[in-house]
């Protein structure tokens, strides 16, 4: 590796390398705070761009893009509530209350910190365990990620706010939705109803449009227009984050950032898992468990540390094996493939000094993003300022501009629309939108794993307990559980101790 | 002041958009829809072509597009254009020879709403075995097969052509029954699953099952053309056509509305003509993709239309059950 470090840094440190980092970070931050805009299309939209570069620009330009969206869709779910992408959602939850407080640049600069801390540690081990750690996740088959996704489903009683019962319909509801389109084992058609459309299913982020962003919009529609603007009187947002804050954001950021690595190897998965499971993880070990949900520093960190932390664990089996981490870092591959480079462990023997270099050039994009970041903080954090009969029509519009992107077409738009409406009906019953997220996150994934699974083992559940990573997940899922349930019980406890 | 100053602007700007649609006029730009993922083989190619348009043709600018999703994709295509509209649409033998036999209510269209331009290339699909099972020939499978046990084979989706070429080769053989067709998300998936022993065989473009090929997890067996294949590092792999077994090659063809200009037609076929022929173009087709250009005529896409079909009318009940 380390005769290759030197010629790498030699290929990465050009004007043009900088310059086209520093384009890809603005883009990707801009562009993912925009409710609607994915980072996905954002790197399809400007992938041709990079036809004509050589590899390592090029690739410097989709990483900007891809690692500073990671940061970019925390900041309108901190500053409205709706989550830029659909990873951002675990930052909404707390991000926006801290805002409500007052502390909006706070919020931001700790989604900040925290991704560019959990993008840095991500690319370091990417740089020095990618090989070896490639090798581990390769091993994980159909069964062990259908463990992991069961793990993942147990995160729901940590988001269903008081009711258990609630979140549990909910989660329901969200698994009923991720069933519409072709089965993904037969290919035949469910919840299609002759609606050529929904053959592939319904989008994440069309629904995720609907679900938080234009609820939020019907709720203030509901109130007295003066009740929705911020006293700016009451509030002195000077972005000062306490040394005691900082001292509780170190260790939900580090485990968070090993979270986010180990997820990010697993081909499949993805930011949104990551940053659910880190921030449920935060949750349980955290000593003030009373404030998430209503702004606290530990929950933004934990979620925003693990998203970006995928990033570079998803170039692991990308570059190692030639397997895409996610559907993003997939449409990266065609930028490497275009310039004749076939990824895989061979091309660290062929092309060494051009792998380090991409691999190097992760770092400094975290670097840049943390710099432009620093700077943008200061405009972002002035959007909720802006009186809402003026800002509410503009995100209005992003929202529907946004749903129509996804694939040009104006169906999506009514999706958003109804789900919007649906997402209305369901406050109303006080049943929680993020376990809906959840199950539309999960469902598709929970579902074919189980079912190949199966058919593997010719219906033998035994598959599910047949390696040393299934036992693992099981444990841990045992462990969920049992916290859960202490929980309920010790909450209950104190309950009737206070009735008493 | 402000107001002047924002009405120039205004006017700037106006002037510059009419300036350029006039500019326009002289360059038709041709919008190239690939209706799968942009990440896929398909797409990367489009890609390359529309970079390389404007090198060979003062008239027409491919601008390439990946909308994932197929049927839905091409059903809108078909929907939102008429015959000269500047749009052209990847179309393959996904939908015209499988989808149309096995579920047809999902196309609002047909191959008559189509005019053929040019097919770029063709990809010979492969099939990978665990290594475990040292089978590294047609020979050693036929043994394999004799056996009688279950045979499971990876492949991306569970109607696609991977799965059509493993049920068109295992039922030839008379192992239709023993076949348990394992469906993946992606292609990549499925290479991957036959190294690690989830199945024992896997269909695969060749480039998707190199790398694990190189790293031992898997051998390969057998392509699925008439002959064996002649370059690249799967060289002197036998064709599955030489020992009597149906193949086809997996194509996609760029298509037009029906009703289109002629002569655009045939400017758009040369224009594919001279990029497929640009040395650059055809080596990284070759090495990198382990493509061959492969450019055809009408009679040549109906052939490989009904011959896929009549591949799917055979074997449709090991696929589909």
């Amino acid at each position: 590796m380390l005769q290759h470090i030197v010629p790498a840094s030699g290929l990465l440190f050009t004007l043009e390398n900088i310059l086209w980092i520093n384009i890809g970070v603005f883009i990707g931050s801009v562009f993912a705070a925009i409710p609607g805009l994915s980072v996905i299309l954002c790197v399809i939209l400007f992938l041709p761009v990079t036809y004509s570069m050589t590899a390592i620009p090029g690739m410097m330009f989709l990483l900007g893009i891809y690692c500073a969206g990671g940061y970019g869709g925390s900041v309108s779910a901190i500053l409205i509530n709706t989550p830029g992408t659909p990873h951002a959602a675990a930052t909404m939850l707390d991000g926006h209350p801290l805002s409500e407080q007052g502390r909006t640049k706070a919020a931001l600069k700790i989604a900040l910190y925290a991704s560019t801390f959990g993008g840095i540690f991500s690319a370091l081990m990417l740089l020095f365990l990618g090989p070896q750690v490639a090798k581990v996740a390769a091993q994980l088959g159909t069964a062990e990620y259908f463990m992991v996704c069961v793990f993942g489903l147990t995160i729901i009683a940590g988001v269903s706010g008081k009711s258990m019962i609630k979140g549990l319909i909910s989660a329901c509801l969200g698994l009923l939705i991720s069933c519409v389109g072709s089965d993904p084992m037969t290919s035949y058609d469910r919840f299609t109803f002759g609606i050529p459309r929904l053959y592939l299913g319904l989008d994440l982020a069309i629904c995720l449009i609907g679900l938080f962003a234009l609820v939020e919009i019907l709720a203030k529609a509901e109130k007295k227009p003066g009740s929705l603007n911020l006293d700016a009187r009451k509030i002195k947002d000077d972005g000062v984050i306490t040394k005691d804050e900082y001292k509780r954001l170190v260790r939900p950021t580090i485990i968070s950032s090993i979270i986010g690595v180990m997820v990010g190897i697993i081909p499949g998965t993805g930011a949104s898992e990551a940053s659910w499971f880190s921030y449920n993880t935060a949750k349980n070990m955290s000593k003030h468990r009373e404030e998430f949900g209503h702004g606290s520093v530990e929950g933004i960190a934990a979620a925003e540390s693990a998203n970006n932390a995928v990033t570079g664990a998803t170039l692991i089996p990308l570059l190692t094996l030639g397997i895409p981490g996610d559907g993003t870092v997939a449409i990266m591959l065609s930028a490497l493939m275009i310039n004749g480079l076939n990824p895989g462990l061979s091309l660290f023997t062929t092309q060494g000094d051009i792998m380090y270099a991409i691999m190097l050039g992760l770092i400094l994009v975290n670097l840049f993003m943390l710099l432009q970041g620093k700077f943008l903080t200061s405009l972002f954090a002035k959007v909720v300022s802006i009186p809402q009969e003026i800002l509410t029509p503009i995100i209005v519009i992003f929202c529907f501009a946004g749903a129509f992107s996804v694939n040009e077409n104006y169906f999506d738009v009514g999706v958003a629309l109804i789900f919007g409406i649906l997402a209305w009906v369901l406050r109303k019953l006080e049943l929680p939108p993020v376990p809906i997220l959840l199950g539309l996150v999960l469902g598709s994934m929970t579902e074919t794993n189980f079912r190949r699974a199966l058919l593997i083992s010719n219906g033998s559940p035994g598959i599910f307990f047949s390696s040393a990573y299934c036992i693992i997940f099981l444990i841990l899922i045992i462990a969920a559980v049992g916290t859960i349930v202490r929980g309920k019980v010790l909450e209950r406890r104190a309950a009737a101790k206070k009735e008493d | 002041m402000k107001k002047r100053v924002l009405s120039l602007g205004l006017v700037l700007a106006l002037l510059t958009a009419a300036l350029a649609g006039c500019a326009g006029k002289q360059n038709a730009s041709w919008k190239v829809t690939c209706p799968w993922a942009p990440s896929g083989v398909a797409a990367m190619v489009s890609q390359q072509a529309a970079t390389k348009s404007t090198s060979y043709s003062d008239t027409i600018t491919l601008v390439a597009e990946a909308i994932k999703g197929d049927a839905a994709t091409v059903n809108t295509w078909v929907a939102d254009t008429k015959a000269n509209d500047t749009q052209l649409v990847f179309v393959g033998e996904g939908l015209l020879s499988i989808t149309s036999i096995l579920d047809p209510d999902k196309l609002q269209f047909g191959y008559e709403d189509f005019v053929f331009v040019e097919n770029l290339y063709s990809s010979i699909f492969v099939l990978s075995a665990d290594a475990k099972l040292n089978i590294s020939s047609i020979a050693d499978l036929e043994e394999y097969v004799k056996q009688g046990d279950e045979i499971s084979v990876a492949v991306n989706g569970a109607v696609g052509s991977e799965a059509f070429l493993a049920a068109s080769l295992f039922g030839a053989m008379g192992a239709g029954s023993q076949l348990k067709l394992t469906p993946y998300q992606s292609a990549a998936e499925a290479a991957q699953a036959v190294a690690r022993g989830e199945t024992q065989f896997a269909v695969s473009h060749q480039s998707q099952i190199l790398e694990t090929y190189q790293q031992g997890g898997v051998t390969v067996v057998c392509a699925f053309d008439e002959k064996a294949i002649e370059n690249g590092p799967f060289a002197g792999v036998e064709g599955v056509g030489s020992k009597g077994y149906p193949y086809f090659r997996n194509r996609c063809f760029i298509m037009a509305r029906a009703g289109t200009d002629e002569k655009k037609v045939a400017e758009l076929k040369e224009l594919y003509g001279k990029i497929l022929a640009d040395k650059e173009v055809a080596d990284w087709l070759h090495d990198t993709m382990l493509l061959e250009v492969d450019t055809m005529s009408v009679a040549d896409v109906e052939a490989h239309i009904d011959n896929v079909k009549s591949i799917v009318n055979q074997y449709k009940d090991i696929v589909a059950g």
